[in-house]
């Protein structure tokens, strides 16, 4: 397949009636790292969620496409199977339903009728990835992310980016309840699946993160917007210095979508 | 009671005559006759039977119509996995397959009619000892008219490795349907017992359907008893199955209703014996306008008794019913504890769920008895996270219902049953 292209132009987003998201223009490549960062409750979440199609958050305004489709017209399942993925904040546990019969469900979803992976291959695969994501074997039999521990559920996230062949990848705060160790390993795989023919926007509180995924673009969120956008070098400065300079330059007193601008 | 009422009196004779029954059993048909018909039809708390009809014409006297092709190959797999297997159509018995090597050991699966010629002190020692001939209306109704129906006995000591199942199938070609199971499980013995209630084609409206079962848990044996139903609209069913469940023994039902039908039923143990356990697994698939009532109850009497129930129900389209689990724990039932766990789901605006809990405790010095009831819909969160994975809505709505009601049909010990239950359940969720 080509070279993905995701582009994403005014978009405004609501809640419950309530403006988050405030005309946000972004365009990720394939190929790019886009690091998305940003003080809480600034909106970054919410994109994630708008994008992938969530049915409590209402898109009011704006538009987004990937390769020239619309994306906004797509259910979740199509978008998905178009090639977006998108590693989640919280992702839901699902009772009763295995890890495994999820991801090769999916999978086979993706490939389509008459096209599914045979299941031996498939439980290879599967464990060859566990394996190198340093997943305990028994979590293929598990039931989807139910009890599972906090940095259990982010690596489960990233288990299923790489067996799912994504286009456009949105890792929203992978980072977060990972311990060092799982923090490399779920760099690596993320750096293992960076090609021309893949797209990322990295959301992350921290420039740790950024270390082990060398972003090409770093963006910041407040009140809904991208209010700076520049090299790895932004997310040092943030790191460093925290937002207070740039609300001073940009003339900000509350970050959150909230406040008016 | 109408004009019916005469004529079938003459009915319970007339199956008293045509199974050669003796008197013992032809006095118990005749007053438990006598108590359907004095018993007033009363009104449950949600179900309001007054306005059922009680007819019960065409009581079938002889095998009528042919198997369905599902029953056929159920039947045919139960019997190529070796197992044993009863199979009995409306009231009439066409099939039973029993390996040699389970009579040798002293094991007895039979029609209740074989049972009654050949093992008359045992069956009479036990038929009515838990379920009552005059306990409800229902209950006097399935005692004066059972046919078919299955008897299982297990000596002590004797572990059944394999599960023994009863195929029970309604074509509608007759009313009044009412199979009996006893079930006697001697000391420290095993036993699963599998009952199959098919639906096999449309049945006829404003009749009456009465199934109940016994068994019977004596010390240290351990008893499942699996209920897989398909109680279908038209009739009145009632189904009533309790256990006695002696010291340390263990009973632990499974049931399963896919339907569309007006039922009442209720699931029992009577924990009598100190150390005695029970669970209860139970799931409720309805659709149409079904109205199940479906009672879990666990009475402890015994000390150190312990019980658990789950429930689950998945109800759609115009389906409105109420699960009910109650655990009553009695005076000196030292130590005894309880769990109760219900979750209904409904997956259409227009159907409606009662989850009921019920706790009476008389004893002061129990362990934990703990409940959890929920009622509500499909977390909508679920089916996101599975289709922003590309799964499409419908198949992730039916991954997640199946997450619910897997556990419960992977209980059933028969593979051919599970397949069977699995492909209701499916055919309901297309
Ligand atoms: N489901 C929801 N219901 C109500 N308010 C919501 C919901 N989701 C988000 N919000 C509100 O929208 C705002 C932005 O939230 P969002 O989760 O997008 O922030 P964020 O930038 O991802 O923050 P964080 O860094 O803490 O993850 C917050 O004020 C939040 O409370
Ligand atoms: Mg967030």
């Amino acid at each position: 397949m080509a070279s993905p292209h995701l582009k994403i132009d005014g978009l405004k987003v609501s809640i419950e009636d309530k403006q988050i998201v405030r005309g946000l223009d972004l365009e990720v490549k394939g190929g790019e790292i886009h690091a998305i960062m940003g003080p809480n409750g600034t909106g970054k979440s919410t994109l994630a969620s708008a994008l992938m199609g969530h049915p409590a958050y209402d898109v009011t305004g704006g538009t987004v496409t990937l390769d020239g489709q619309d994306l906004l017209e797509m259910s979740v399942d199509e978008r998905a199977r178009a090639g977006l993925f998108l590693a989640m904040q919280y992702p839901a546990e699902v009772p009763g339903v295995s890890n495994a019969n999820f991801i090769r469900t999916a999978l086979n979803a993706r490939l389509g009728e008459g096209n599914e992976v045979p299941v031996i291959k498939f439980h290879r695969q599967l464990q060859e990835k566990m394996k190198s994501l340093n997943i305990d074997p028994v979590f293929a039999e598990r039931y989807l992310n139910e009890g599972f521990s906090g940095g259990e559920k982010k690596r489960n996230e990233i288990l299923q980016m790489s067996m799912l062949n994504p286009r456009i990848v949105i890792l929203d705060e992978i980072d977060s309840g990972l311990d060092i160790d799982a923090l490399k390993i779920v760099a690596k795989a993320v750096n293992d699946l960076r090609s021309p023919e893949v797209g990322f926007l990295i959301i992350t509180h921290y420039q740790r993160l950024l270390e082990y995924i060398v972003p090409d673009y770093v963006h910041v969120m407040m009140q809904g917007r991208i209010v700076r956008s520049g090299g790895r070098e932004l997310a040092e400065k943030l790191e460093a210095q925290g937002y207070d300079w740039l609300k001073q330059e940009l003339g900000i007193e509350d970050e959150t979508v909230g406040a008016e601008a | 009671m109408t004009e019916g009422t005469s004529t079938l009196a003459s009915v319970v004779q007339e199956l008293s005559r045509k199974y050669a029954e003796p008197e013992w059993l032809k006095e118990m048909r005749e007053s438990a006759w006598n108590s359907y018909v004095n018993t007033p039809v009363v009104r449950l708390e949600k179900s309001d039977l007054s306005k059922r009809s009680w007819e019960i014409e065409n009581l079938p006297l002889d095998v009528q119509s042919t198997a369905s092709d599902a029953v056929d190959a159920l039947v045919q797999s139960i019997v190529e996995s070796g197992a044993p297997v009863l199979y009995v159509r409306d009231g009439q018995v066409v099939r039973t397959e029993v390996p040699a090597s389970l009579s040798q050991r002293g094991v007895i699966v039979t029609d209740m009619h074989t049972a009654v010629a050949q093992h008359g002190e045992l069956v009479k020692a036990h038929l009515g000892s838990v379920v009552r001939t005059d306990e409800s209306k229902w209950a006097a109704l399935n005692a004066a008219l059972w046919q078919g129906g299955a008897f299982v006995y297990v000596p002590k000591n004797t572990a059944v490795d394999v599960a023994v199942h009863f195929v029970h199938e309604d074509t509608g070609a007759g009313a009044g349907i009412a199979p009996r199971i006893l079930v006697v499980a001697d000391e420290n013995s095993s036993l699963s017992f599998v009952e199959v209630h098919v639906a096999s084609s449309e049945k006829a409206s404003g009749v009456v359907t009465s199934h109940v079962a016994e068994v019977v848990a004596k010390a240290n044996a351990r008893v499942t008893f699996v209920s897989s139903n398909q109680f279908r609209k038209g009739p009145t069913h009632f189904a009533t199955s309790r256990a006695l469940v002696h010291q340390d023994a263990s009973v632990d039902w499974v049931f399963t209703d896919v339907g569309d039908g007006y039922t009442v039923g209720l699931l029992e143990s009577e924990l009598q014996g100190s150390g005695s356990r029970s669970t209860i697994r139970a799931l409720g698939m309805g659709y149409g306008r079904q109205h199940l009532d479906l009672t879990a109850s666990m009475l402890h009497e015994g000390r150190y008794s312990t019980s658990d129930i789950v429930m689950h129900g998945v109800l759609r389209g115009r389906a409105n019913s109420i699960y009910r689990s109650s655990t009553h724990i009695f005076k000196n039932a030292v130590g005894a504890g309880s769990e109760q766990h219900d979750r209904m789901l409904m997956l259409d605006s227009t159907a409606r769920a009662d989850a009921i809990p019920m706790l009476l405790i008389d004893e002061n010095d129990v362990q934990r008895c703990g409940h959890a009831a929920s009622v509500g819909r499909i977390d909508e969160n679920q089916i996101y996270y599975l289709m922003s994975r590309g799964i499409p809505k419908p198949e992730a709505t039916k991954m997640v219902v199946w997450g619910y009601l897997q556990p419960t049909v992977d209980a059933i010990p028969s593979a051919g049953v599970r397949e069977f239950v699995s492909n209701l359940i499916d055919g309901e969720l297309a």
